[in-house]
Order: structure tokens, then C-alpha cells, then sequence
């Protein structure tokens, strides 16, 4: 079945080299959201420290949703509560959700988090602030980074800018954008002057594996039509041969009794 | 009324006492649970959002597989000799799926609202059709056993009705069966960036369906030994042997599918360069298909019951294994986090697994679950306690 696989509107590019670990985004996150700070829809992620001293190096970059062209949450939420808008927002219901937490385990970038310590808790992923974009304004995130290592426009323009910066110094870029490709193509687009893998991002494949589930979900109903009509096929003819079966065995057994009666006279 | 009642409290098996006394103690925790939330009383995490309850799901859900695969034998491949093993195994499969539906209540952060699932459902979902029809399914199963629950009722006239549209019923229901044992494994397929390769696999379905077959047989000549120990009735040894037949058959499909998909993906030198994994795999195929394969290929094991319970426990098993190495052992730790439960989660699974074993035992002790015609009795019945001399005090 046909599924449209949209390019985004809207898209984040986030320079991994800008950032400085001020952790800017995430206060905003959390004042914009009204969360606490362990809970906010965006963490940093790191190298660690690396090298030796004097020459030591430590990457950061901020992560949140990378909001896929093909979304596999949105495929595997059971009650439709993570839905894709026409903007190529993952946007998430939180009046539906009933919590199996099958998005979590099915996103590939670890993104989707939980209030484990509420009793009716839901779960937790950055929307774009969605409402901000509502009101000409940008993400939260995006309008407080300090050093500009977040930018946030038309997603275009996005990937045109992060492959100009990236060819016009690639001694410095990975010669990659991670998410122009990942998991089938997402709205956040980074570039890094450290391989992703070292930054603590997963390599994600070319197709969203939410293509493989539809290819086996969509096709079920098809199957059980099939198997209805099968299963009584099997019934209907196992049933029949077994009563000519009877049939004839007793027509064999009239059959005798006559040709004894026969010889008897 | 109330002495009697007494008199059968005192004259049940002790195991009982034991059985129902663990189900209060989980049933207790799990209320603990609904009220302060995962957080305290589980070890999931974002890492693991799924723990043991889900590797407990979907094992119990291959289990109970017997109903249907016998359903199928039986109703629409007319085996009529089978058919005494029906009742047990329907009521066997329906304690199943009622488990799997208390542990789910447990396991869903918004357990108070439930319900969405069939309000707005997302069908590219495979959680929603696996939940879809393990409902409908579960239905369909108190129908297949309203009659023994009817039968010494004054709702007797209803029988004849329900044995007119049973064929119909369970051809749905197989269809259902076949459907949701699939999608379970279909499940793990938007998983596959967290799966181990030897397990991930776009056959996941497959798999799953395969072995849930075996593993349902083979919970139904288990079950029948285990009863004929215990409650002194059970199934023909020729109706057990005619049934584990099938076995090496169903196993020997499955190790030819699954090998074939690992030579044919090119990942069949996993099977030995994956430390703990390629032994959990070969684990699973030697002692849950291999030795199985080769026991039940004799007609002595398969007319032996000790040889049968021996042969279906490897399978039960070998699938069990399976089933926890998807959801659990072959998932791939985030950052070195890894997932063991908390005490709680194991108290509420013990809690309704004692549940599912006090239920089965008090409706097989009660109601007509091994009395049809055909069935086999012990040489050597148990006394039945009510006809002995009445109790002291009485």
C-alpha cells in the first residue's frame, strides 16, 4: 500500500563543532514545556574526552527528535497518539497514549523517553514546539542556542547549508549529514567535525524499518482473508470425502447383505 | 452448606493452598504497582522499556497455541480421535491468554485507559492486531468451552446451538490464532536496529507461528501426563501419540527455515563468532528442536508417556527460550545498560502464573474438563474424598 513519504517543511541543522555544552537549549526546553531539567525533550550528546594533555578534545551535540520522513513510532504506536503532520512534525497525543512503550523500543535513535516515577505517566518527546512555530517564532532550542550550533529553518534550505559548510571546509566536517540518509531521511540534519559513532549517535540504515513492518502489518488482512477462505475450503471437502466414504462403505455393505440374501434363496 | 464448603477446602491438594496464597501475594504487589507507577516497583528503562512481563507474554501466548493447533486438527481436519484432547487444551489456552491480559493491565503505563485500543486503533501497528486478536480470540475460546462450563447447568438447552456454529466460530478463530501468533513476531521487526542478527529477521512471523504449533502440542501431551499423575484421568496414550507425531515434523520446518534465512542473509557466521549469543541460539535449536526432532522420531517415546512428557518439556522449553532471547536476552544494552527485573515484576508474574495453575486445577477438579466419553481413566483412581466416610466433626 502506498504510503507518502514527504520531504519536511521545517528542519533543524545542528552544528556539532558550535557546540559548547552550555546547555542553553535545554533550559529553554524545559521552561517552554514546563518540565523539569531531567526530564526536557532535548540532552546533550559526547565524545568524552579524548587525546592526550596538553591536547585534549571533548565534542558535544544536542539531541532531540529527529523527526523521520517515515517515522518508525508512528508505525508501531498501537492507538495512533504519534502522528506525522503534513509539515513533517512527529507529533505525539498525549490524550491517547495508553503507554506500551512500543515506541520507544521501536524508534532507532533512542529518542522517545518516560516518566518513570509518575503513577499515570506518558511519554516524553520533543514536538518542535510546534505552537512557537504557530506564532512565526522558532523552537525554543533553536531561538536560545548562543553560538548558533542549532539553526532552524525550511528543511531545504537546511540540507543546501549543511552541505555548503561541510564541502567548503572539509578539513574541518566529516564529509557525511547525519540524518539526510538515516532511518530513511529525518527533518534534523547534523554535521560534526568528529566521526557520529563518536559523538554517541547510531548508525542507523538507509530504510526505515517502519517500510519492513507496513510491508507485513498492511498485508494482514489479505492473509486472514486467505486463510478464512482456506480453512473452510479444507473443512468443506475433508467433510465431503468422508461421508462418501460412508456413503459408499454402506452402499457395500447393502450390497452384501443383498447378494447373501440372494444366495440364501 | 458451610461445613461442606470446609470439608472441600480441607480435602484439596495442599499445592493449592500454596498456588492461591502466591496469587494474593502477586496480585497485592501489582496493585502497588497501578497505584505508585513503573518507576518504583520495575528496572525498565528508556534503555529497556520491555521487561520480563513481555518475555513472559509472548511465551505464554506460544504455549497456549495447543488451542488452536488443535482446534484446527480436530474441527477442520477432522481428526475425530482427537478430539477428547480438546477441552483441556482450550481451557488450558484460555487461562493462557487470560494471564497474558492481567500481566498486560500491569505492564500499560495508562492501564486506565485501555480502551483506546479498540477507539483508535493505528493498523500499521503490529501491537494493535496482536491486541486485536488475542481479544476476539479470547472470546472465541469461552465459546469452545461453554459447554463444559453449561453442561450440568440449567442452560443445557443452549448446547445444541453451540455445537451448530462451533465449525464456523473456530475457523475463525484459527484464522485469529494464526494471525496474532505472527504479529507477535512481526513486532520485532521495526525493532531490528535493537535486535541481535540472529534473531532480527524479516521471517520473524514465521518463526514465531512454527514454533508456537510445536510448543502448543507440546503443552498438551505435558499437560495430559502432568494430569494423569495428578488427577488421575488424562488422554489415550494412542491419542497422545498420534498428536506428538507431528512434532519432528513442525521442528525440523522450522530448524530448515531459520538456518536457510541466516545462510541466505549471509549471517551464518554468527553462529559461531557471537560469544553468549551463538550459545543462547544454539541453545534454543538444540535442546528445544534437535533433541526433540530425534526423540519423538521414535514410536516407543511417542507411545511412552514419560518419554513424551521428557521430549514436550525440551520443546516447551526450547520455544520459552526462544521467545525471552527476542524480547530480552538479544536486545542490544544502550551504552552498556543493561536490564534485570526488579523483585516486583518477578512477584507479579509468579503471582499470576499461580493463579493460572490454582484455576486450571479447581475447574479440572470440578467440572467435566476430562469427562467425555473417549477419555482415559488411571487403572488406580484417586479416592475422591466427598464419597469417603464423613469427616470428623461432621
Amino acid at each position: 500500500m502506498a504510503h507518502q513519504v514527504n520531504n519536511p517543511r521545517y528542519g533543524f541543522l545542528i552544528d556539532a563543532s558550535y557546540c559548547i555544552d552550555c546547555r542553553s537549549c535545554m533550559v529553554a526546553c524545559s521552561v517552554e514545556n514546563e518540565v523539569p531539567m531531567d526530564s526536557t525533550r532535548i540532552w546533550i550528546k559526547e565524545t568524552g574526552i579524548t587525546g592526550k594533555y596538553p591536547d585534549l578534545k571533548r565534542f558535544t551535540a544536542p539531541f532531540h527528535c529527529m523527526h523521520c520522513k517515515d517515522p518508525s513510532c508512528v508505525s508501531a504506536c498501537t492507538v495512533s497518539a504519534l502522528t506525522r503532520s503534513e509539515d513533517g512534525i512527529v507529533n505525539y497525543d498525549q490524550d491517547l497514549c495508553i503507554g506500551c512503550r512500543y515506541c520507544i523500543y521501536a524508534c532507532p535513535f533512542g529518542v522517545p523517553n518516560y516518566e518513570w516515577d509518575e503513577p499515570l505517566p506518558l511519554v516524553v518527546k520533543c514536538d518542535m514546539c510546534y505552537a512557537r512555530l504557530a506564532e512565526g517564532q522558532q523552537p525554543a532550542c533553536a531561538a536560545t542556542c548562543p553560538t548558533g550550533a542549532i539553526q532552524f529553518g525550511k528543511y531545504e534550505d537546511m540540507l543546501a547549508e549543511a552541505h555548503r559548510k561541510i564541502s567548503e571546509q572539509p578539513d574541518k566536517y566529516v564529509q557525511h549529514v547525519y540524518g539526510e540518509e538515516e532511518n530513511g531521511g529525518t527533518a534534523t540534519l547534523y554535521i560534526s567535525p568528529v566521526p557520529f559513532e563518536e559523538l554517541g549517535f547510531p548508525i542507523a540504515g538507509e530504510t526505515s524499518p517502519a517500510y519492513s513492518n507496513r510491508l507485513v502489518t498492511e498485508g494482514t488482512p489479505m492473509v486472514a482473508g486467505m486463510m478464512l477462505v482456506g480453512l473452510s475450503g479444507a473443512y468443506l471437502t475433508i467433510k465431503h470425502i468422508k461421508e462418501e466414504a460412508a456413503r459408499e462403505r454402506e452402499e457395500a455393505e447393502k450390497e452384501k447383505l443383498a447378494q447373501a440374501a440372494v444366495e440364501e434363496n | 452448606m458451610l461445613q461442606k464448603l470446609l470439608h472441600e477446602l480441607r480435602t484439596m491438594p495442599k499445592f493449592l493452598y500454596v498456588t492461591a496464597a502466591l496469587t494474593l501475594l502477586g496480585l497485592s504487589v501489582g496493585l502497588y504497582r497501578m497505584i505508585v507507577g513503573l518507576g518504583p516497583t520495575t528496572n525498565l528503562s528508556k534503555a529497556f522499556p520491555w521487561g520480563v512481563w513481555i518475555s513472559f507474554d509472548l511465551a505464554t501466548v506460544a504455549l497456549s497455541g495447543g488451542a488452536f493447533t488443535l482446534a484446527a486438527l480436530v474441527y477442520v481436519l477432522q481428526f475425530e480421535d482427537l478430539h477428547s484432547a480438546t477441552r483441556p487444551t482450550v481451557l488450558a489456552g484460555l487461562l493462557g491468554y487470560s494471564s497474558v491480559m492481567v500481566i498486560l493491565l500491569f505492564d500499560l503505563g495508562r492501564w486506565d485507559r485501555f480502551y483506546n485500543v479498540f477507539l483508535h486503533p493505528n493498523v500499521s501497528s503490529a501491537l494493535l492486531e496482536v491486541s486485536w486478536c488475542i481479544t476476539a480470540y479470547s472470546l472465541i475460546l469461552i465459546y469452545e468451552l461453554s459447554p463444559v462450563l453449561l453442561e450440568k447447568t440449567r442452560f443445557k438447552w443452549l448446547l445444541p446451538t453451540i455445537k451448530k456454529y462451533t465449525v464456523p466460530i473456530v475457523i475463525i478463530g484459527v484464522t485469529l490464532s494464526t494471525m496474532h501468533q505472527s504479529s507477535l513476531g512481526t513486532m520485532f521487526i521495526i525493532m531490528s536496529p535493537r535486535l541481535h542478527p540472529l534473531w532480527s529477521s524479516m521471517l520473524l512471523p514465521v518463526f514465531f507461528l512454527v514454533s508456537s504449533l510445536a510448543s502448543g502440542i507440546s503443552l498438551v501431551i505435558a499437560g495430559a501426563s502432568v494430569s494423569y499423575w495428578l488427577f488421575g484421568h488424562s488422554l489415550k496414550i494412542k491419542t497422545m501419540a498420534k498428536l506428538s507425531w507431528f512434532i519432528p515434523w513442525l521442528l525440523a520446518f522450522y530448524v530448515v527455515i531459520k538456518f536457510g534465512e541466516l545462510v541466505i542473509t549471509g549471517e551464518w557466521d554468527l553462529l559461531f563468532s557471537s560469544g553468549g549469543y551463538s550459545l543462547l541460539f544454539w541453545g534454543e535449536i538444540i535442546f528445544g528442536a534437535l533433541i526433540p526432532i530425534g526423540m519423538f522420531a521414535f514410536r516407543q517415546v511417542r507411545f511412552s508417556r514419560v518419554a513424551s512428557l521428557i521430549g514436550a518439556l525440551f520443546v516447551m522449553g526450547g520455544v520459552i527460550l526462544n521467545r525471552f532471547d527476542v524480547t530480552w536476552f538479544s536486545i542490544a544494552p544502550v551504552q552498556g545498560e543493561t536490564y534485570t527485573p526488579h523483585w516486583m515484576e518477578i512477584a507479579i508474574l509468579v503471582g499470576v502464573a499461580a493463579g493460572l495453575v490454582t484455576v486450571y486445577s479447581l475447574v479440572a477438579r470440578y467440572l467435566p474438563v476430562y469427562e467425555e466419553t473417549d477419555t482415559f481413566k488411571r487403572n488406580t483412581p484417586l479416592p475422591r474424598p466427598l464419597e469417603e466416610a464423613p469427616a470428623a466433626g461432621d
